[in-house]
């Protein structure tokens, strides 16, 4: 029997390897956050274990007067209406600095790498900042209004948006695209054609699944004093009107559920 | 003549709706939807919205950006003050604290949860001795994971604050539930896309099922795990801001403050130190990720 | 039969083995039949292929004497016991253990925790846990690399090896699970010919050395010819034969893979 290797004798464990030092990173980066908390006072709430039992059995009587429910459809519909007018306005954002951001429309080389550095850098800021403080600082600028909502939604989702749009354009297979280029059609025919219908199946998909968080984003929105479903959580949670707030919960709860339920459907049939 | 060897039931066939009709239903409806949106938004509150588009609201809009930029105000901007960088960086470095707490909770969560989330190992082949018990367990906690991911995190904290004093716990709980939800999502997809033939063949050693567990699914879902872990912190430091809202001792603490008394320079301060932290966290991770490979 | 001792003196494998015995065996997908109702004994230490071509039933019949399926009608017995009966995994795994063609490893794994996973059935879950970081009970594990030939690679990720290594992992983790019978579903099938050959040999070899019963279902004819005392052909569920390697004849065989044969029954 000849052994299969030419070392005879085993190699010993490397201790330094790259995925022990990792773990070895992560366990240690959670240990520090940990020492950050301030150990001295109480975690609990005074009374708060009490407010805790209190808040879960109000999910037994919950608050069905024909005045609640009224408020949260209402309500239901302004979260809707905020999340989708915000995802329309971060498309008219999103496909056109994400084509220029992927480099596909042009070809020379200062321009495109100017072009696609300078809308990468936006897109990257524009989602760097999360959309409820950008909702904070519209309403600062401009006042309360839903214009304020929508695009404090829709910027930093267009950047998002932007972003995965321009490495879906870039990860289109060549192959089909030189021969369409091959029939003598124009680079921007290509991007048309070619390019944009065969990535659309992706993006629609990426953009359902936005829609989902978008009803979340713009549920909390609310905080801002913009109204929707948050807001009216806030007015019961400082009223102390657990029933109410378990009513808004749910119909939140719902709502996402039944967006991520169609989002998974259609994007089921899209990918197929 | 279609092979049957080595699988272990036929597969049921299932009615799916015709998919143009389907498309094309969801389509029409989101149409709809746009477009009553946009109704929505533009004329509620009576006419009030069509006023936006006016030289008011532009002055306005200037009028915020030289607040903040210290313009024509006789106080020296918070933004030149080394004091007021050393208070602010001390609530960053706090929110940095908050937000790997947070990841690490959604961790922790995500890592006991994710298999019991996996339909591969909850039902059918991974299940001889498969039961009503485990079944109820998949459930279970596949609806845990869309709650908790369901509930945005600014409304945990709002519930949080309840029960735990202000500090940094409360925002790091309310962001780690709501990201517990999303990684153990993640996480059991992982599961559910593995090679079942190693795992099968572990079983025929007469590992128990939690053993193929822990031998066998761990060790490739790791890898993936790590790489959701680093996408959710990119996501979580930029909400910490939103969560220190209702809490305490971290920037959106102090940002919320300083809005509502209109120390816009300050608001300016922490929006600079709020960027920092969301480049450092994004170069951070991506170094990171690669040690993973 | 001796016993194969490591140099920590830890016993690698017992010589025990079990006869295998089918009675009326049979199984059904729904209108398909994968195995028609069929009866055989194999004795303690016999070394059987199973012959045909794919779709033919061999896997089944594999899977079936694994335990990993249940049979539709009959009984089959491991060491003159109802294998349906045995209650837990681990039960069965101390009879009989499998190999397939590839895939069997965790890649994320090392060689060593692969082998050593051959124990998993005996260890509780915390000690499987900790072995993941640091391997406990290292020396069967080696002593098993070091049987097959590639104690060198040990600590190598088992998903960076190459075919024939890690078929040879494969079959040291047989040794440190220890079963009475070794079934092998085409065991060197994804392997170029020098390297089926070297592996086949080792398989065949280290079950002549412990006596155990090793069954095995065979790509290559001349391979299985070679190396095992009994031929089975499998056709459509159906055995064709059943005879010593050395009597079974080229017009045996031709029935056996007949394609036209097999267009005309689908």
């Amino acid at each position: 029997m000849t052994s299969m290797t030419s070392r005879d004798s085993a190699q010993k464990p490397k201790l330094l390897e790259s995925r022990r030092v990792l773990t070895l990173i992560l366990l240690a980066a959670f240990i520090w956050s940990l020492l950050n908390l301030d150990w001295t006072s109480g975690f609990i709430h005074s009374g708060g274990i009490s407010a805790m039992g209190e808040f879960a059995s109000a999910l037994f009587s919950l608050d069905l007067s024909t005045d609640t429910l009224t408020t949260a459809i209402s309500a239901s519909w302004t979260t809707v209406a905020y999340a989708v007018a915000g995802l329309t306005l971060a498309l008219l954002i999103g496909i056109p600095l994400g084509a220029i951001g992927s480099g596909v429309l042009t070809k020379s080389s200062w321009v495109k790498v100017s072009s696609t550095g300078v809308t990468r850098f936006t897109l990257a800021f524009f989602r760097s900042i999360h959309e409820l403080v950008w909702a904070w600082l519209f309403v600062a600028a401009i006042g309360l209004s839903p214009i304020a909502a929508v695009l404090a939604l829709a910027i930093p989702y267009g950047g998002i948006l932007g972003r995965i749009y321009a490495e879906l354009l870039q990860d289109v297979p060549e192959a089909p695209l030189q021969s369409l280029r091959s029939t003598g059609a124009s680079e921007w025919r290509v991007f048309w054609y070619g390019r944009l219908p065969m990535a659309l199946p992706d993006m629609l998909s990426y953009t359902f699944y936005r829609l989902e968080c978008g009803i979340r984003s713009a549920a909390i929105m609310s905080f801002v004093g913009l109204g929707g479903l948050g807001h009216e959580l806030r007015i019961a949670l400082d009223d102390l009107a657990y029933q109410q707030v378990w009513t808004y919960l749910l119909f939140l709860i719902g709502l996402v559920v039944i967006v991520d339920v169609w989002s998974t459907m259609v994007r089921r049939r899209l990918s197929e | 003549m279609t092979t049957i060897e080595g699988t272990s039931r036929p597969t049921a066939t299932r009615f799916t709706w015709p998919r143009v009709t389907f498309i094309r239903f969801s389509m029409i409806t989101m149409m709809v939807l746009i477009a009553a949106s946009w109704v929505f938004v533009l004329n509620a509150d009576g006419a009030q919205s069509h006023s936006i588009f006016s030289m008011h609201t532009v002055n306005r809009f200037k009028d915020f950006l030289s607040d903040l930029l210290g313009i024509g105000s006789s106080s020296t901007p918070a933004f030149a003050q080394w004091s007021e960088w050393r208070l602010t960086g001390h609530l960053a470095y706090q929110t940095l604290a908050m937000s790997v707490l947070a990841i690490g909770f959604a961790a922790i969560f995500a890592l006991t949860f994710f298999m019991f989330g996996a339909r591969n190992m909850m039902m059918g082949d991974m299940a001889p001795y498969s039961s009503w018990f485990w079944r109820a367990v998949f459930f279970l906690v596949r609806g845990l994971f869309v709650v908790t991911r369901a509930i945005p995190e600014l409304i945990w904290a709002m519930l949080i604050i309840f029960v735990l004093s202000p500090g940094l716990l409360p925002g790091a709980v309310a962001l780690g539930l709501h990201n517990a939800g999303i990684l153990g999502k993640l996480s059991s997809e992982i599961v559910e896309g593995l090679d079942q033939r190693p795992i099968q063949a572990l079983r025929s050693t007469g590992a128990g099922r939690f053993q193929v567990m822990v031998y066998g699914v761990l060790p490739q879902a790791l890898p993936r795990f790590v790489t959701y872990l680093f996408y959710r912190w990119e996501v979580i430091i930029r909400t910490a801001i939103v969560v220190g809202f209702v809490s305490a001792g971290v920037l959106g603490t102090e940002f919320r403050l300083s809005m509502s008394y209109f120390h816009f320079t300050t608001v300016a301060l922490l929006l600079i130190w709020y960027l920092i932290l969301v480049l450092s966290v994004d170069i951070t991770a991506s170094y990171l990720r690669r040690l993973a490979r | 039969m001796a016993l194969l001792k490591n140099r920590d003196q830890e016993t690698l494998y017992s010589s025990a083995s079990c006869a295998v015995e089918l009675t009326g065996v049979s199984k059904q997908y729904g209108q398909k039949e994968a195995v028609a109702p069929l009866s055989l004994s194999i004795d303690p230490g016999e070394r059987v292929a199973f012959l045909g071509p794919s779709g033919g039933g061999k896997t089944t019949l594999l899977r079936l004497l694994s335990g990993q399926l249940e049979t539709s009608t009959g009984t089959i017995m491991l060491c003159h016991r109802d294998l349906t009966t045995m209650p837990t995994g681990h039960e069965v795994s101390q009879l009989v253990g499998m190999i397939h063609q590839q895939f069997d490893l965790v890649p994320n794994l090392s060689a060593l925790q692969n082998a050593l996973a051959g124990q998993l059935g005996e260890w509780s879950l915390l000690k499987s846990l900790v072995s993941l970081v640091w391997p406990l009970n290292r020396g069967i594990g080696l002593s098993a690399l070091a049987r097959v030939g590639v104690e060198g690679i040990a600590y190598q990720r088992a998903g960076s090896l190459s075919g024939g290594e890690q078929q040879r992992v494969a079959i040291a983790r047989l040794l440190v699970q220890d079963p009475q019978v070794i079934l092998a579903d085409e065991p060197v099938s994804s392997l170029d010919p020098a390297r089926a050959g070297e592996v086949l040999q080792l398989l065949v070899g280290i079950a002549e050395e412990a006596g155990k019963t090793l069954v095995a279902s065979m790509h290559s004819v001349e391979l299985a010819r070679e190396h095992f005392s009994r031929l089975i052909g499998l056709r459509n569920g159906v055995v064709i034969f059943d005879s010593p390697s050395h009597e079974v004849t080229e017009d045996m065989l031709h029935d056996l893979y007949d394609l036209q044969g097999l267009r005309a029954e689908a």
